[in-house]
């Protein structure tokens, strides 16, 4: 048969797409999308300690990566509105940026997607996804597949989301909770 | 319609009307996951298999595989691909397997088509598993470089665990290999001992695990290790093998690629005249592989 080695190199060129990534948020859109009528954001990064991960880690199940969580208070004509945290859970190729707004007793006010970069499940950012999070609190299970759905081609990404709001609850309770 | 035309059109056809295959992206260069394709995607693979050094003489040989997977649902996936190879082999003659020296550029022989189910999803459940079935027809040996037809149908599965949200991946394949093989006869060797022209038939097994590590976004470093055994008509178990080494990754939205570099820890079976290292398989296995794979997703 003829050597047709050209041939097997067309795949090799086809495949030189430069990479790129979607960054939705950046700290202050995500700020005023879960906020849109809040005045004043004030910066208050968590710094947590073994025995505080440790207790996160305890109620949720769900390993405290961070020993710095960025969190602000959000206030609205000086009224104190809420908490806004930033997150990073894992993945399949990079860290996905979200952030959570918490009402002061703990309750999901929303969350929003600031970056995702993965092949698949692009749907995480949708409204009908992120939805299911709203009015989540403490005793809510957070599991996929039960009160979460799942996002099929994206599912370490859905539950490793998922379990970032089943942890930042957590932490509310460890750290925040008057 | 010559030989080459005719294969030509069934590879043209078999990626236009079945588009089957594989097993999306891969963290490792060998052992395979268990996570399916979601329904719809489609995805585009290119592959390198260089197999090099048998102890004496000189040997070099690459496989390629370029192959399209194709998501039907949720769990099951297709995939076809064309596959080549090329041989270099001077100063080494095995009777029944090296005949003679050749000096085979890379050149297309044949096609593969795979479907895979997943049963479990491992983000999902406590471990994923998925079982994979194929059949791949090629009219060269890679081993030799000669003609040769060979028809093979393998059943795999697959396991996959996440350690860590994910940033530690375990896998774990099983695979059985049937293989009906026969020889084209090569012009000026009529000895049977050298070159066999009798149809034959192989059963191979084959079992691998390995890790992979994600040290920093999109990059992942891994190791693996292969043990492959084959059972023939002729003289039960022919050969084994365990392999192992390690795997660099990379994966963004669109594209990935792992590099595996394997050595032949340990052998068995028959050795051909001479083999001065006796501890390794090198009739159809070499001491070293490195396999390149790249992944476009559409």
């Amino acid at each position: 048969m003829k050597s047709i080695f050209p041939l097997f190199m067309l795949p090799v060129a086809a495949i030189t797409c430069p990479a790129y990534g979607i960054q939705y948020l950046s700290v202050e859109q995500a700020q005023m999308a879960l906020y849109p009528s809040a005045s004043q954001f004030t910066e208050n990064f968590l710094e947590l300690n073994e025995s505080q991960r440790d207790a996160i880690e305890s109620i949720s199940d769900i390993r405290q990566r961070w020993k710095t969580q960025k969190a602000w208070k959000a206030y609205e004509n000086g009224a104190f509105k809420g908490w806004f945290i930033i997150d990073k859970v894992i993945g399949k190729h990079e860290f996905i940026t979200y952030a959570l707004a918490l009402s002061p007793s703990g309750e999901v006010i929303s969350i929003e997607i600031m970056d995702y970069r993965e092949t698949y499940g692009g749907e995480v950012n949708e409204a009908d996804w992120r939805k299911n999070f709203i009015g989540a609190n403490k005793q809510s299970p957070l599991e996929l597949e039960e009160d979460i759905p799942n996002i099929s081609g994206a599912t370490l990404s859905c539950r490793n989301v998922t379990n970032g709001v089943k942890r930042l609850l957590a932490l509310y309770e460890v750290m925040l909770k008057p | 319609m010559n030989k080459t035309h005719l294969l030509s059109a069934t590879l043209l056809s078999a990626l236009a009307y079945l588009p089957t295959a594989q097993a999306g992206e891969n963290l490792l260069g060998y052992t395979k996951g268990a996570e399916p394709l979601p329904k719809g995607a489609l995805e585009l693979y290119q592959i390198f298999t260089q197999r090099s050094d048998k102890g004496q003489g000189t040997y070099d040989a690459i496989d390629s595989t370029t192959e399209l997977e194709y998501g039907f649902s949720n769990r099951f996936s297709g995939s076809a691909a064309i596959i080549g190879h090329s041989v270099e082999t001077k100063g080494l003659i095995i009777g029944g397997y090296l005949p003679q020296e050749k000096s085979l550029g890379l050149t297309l022989s044949g096609i593969e088509a795979q479907l895979k189910y997943s049963f479990l999803t491992p983000a999902l459940n406590d471990i994923g598993l998925s079982a994979s079935f194929g059949i791949d027809y090629d009219t060269i040996d890679q081993h030799s470089g000669q003609d040769k037809d060979t028809l093979s149908a393998n059943l795999g599965l697959q396991l996959q665990k996440y350690f860590m949200d994910g940033q530690l991946v375990w896998l774990g394949n099983a695979d059985l290999e049937t293989t009906h093989a026969t020889r084209d006869p090569i012009e000026g060797i009529d000895d049977e001992e050298e070159w066999p022209t009798k149809p034959e038939m192989e059963v191979g097994i084959g079992i691998s695990t390995g890790l992979s590590y994600r040290f920093a976004p999109n990059w992942s470093i891994g190791a693996e290790a292969i043990y492959e055994t084959e059972y023939e008509t002729e003289v039960g178990q022919e050969r084994w093998s365990l392999f192992a080494g390690p795997s660099l990754h990379y994966g963004n939205k669109h594209f990935w690629s792992t590099l595996t570099v394997l050595g032949q820890l340990s052998g068995g079976g028959e050795t051909y005249e001479n083999q001065s290292d006796t501890n390794l398989h090198l009739i159809e296995k070499t001491k070293q592989e490195v396999k390149f794979k790249l992944g476009y997703n559409f």
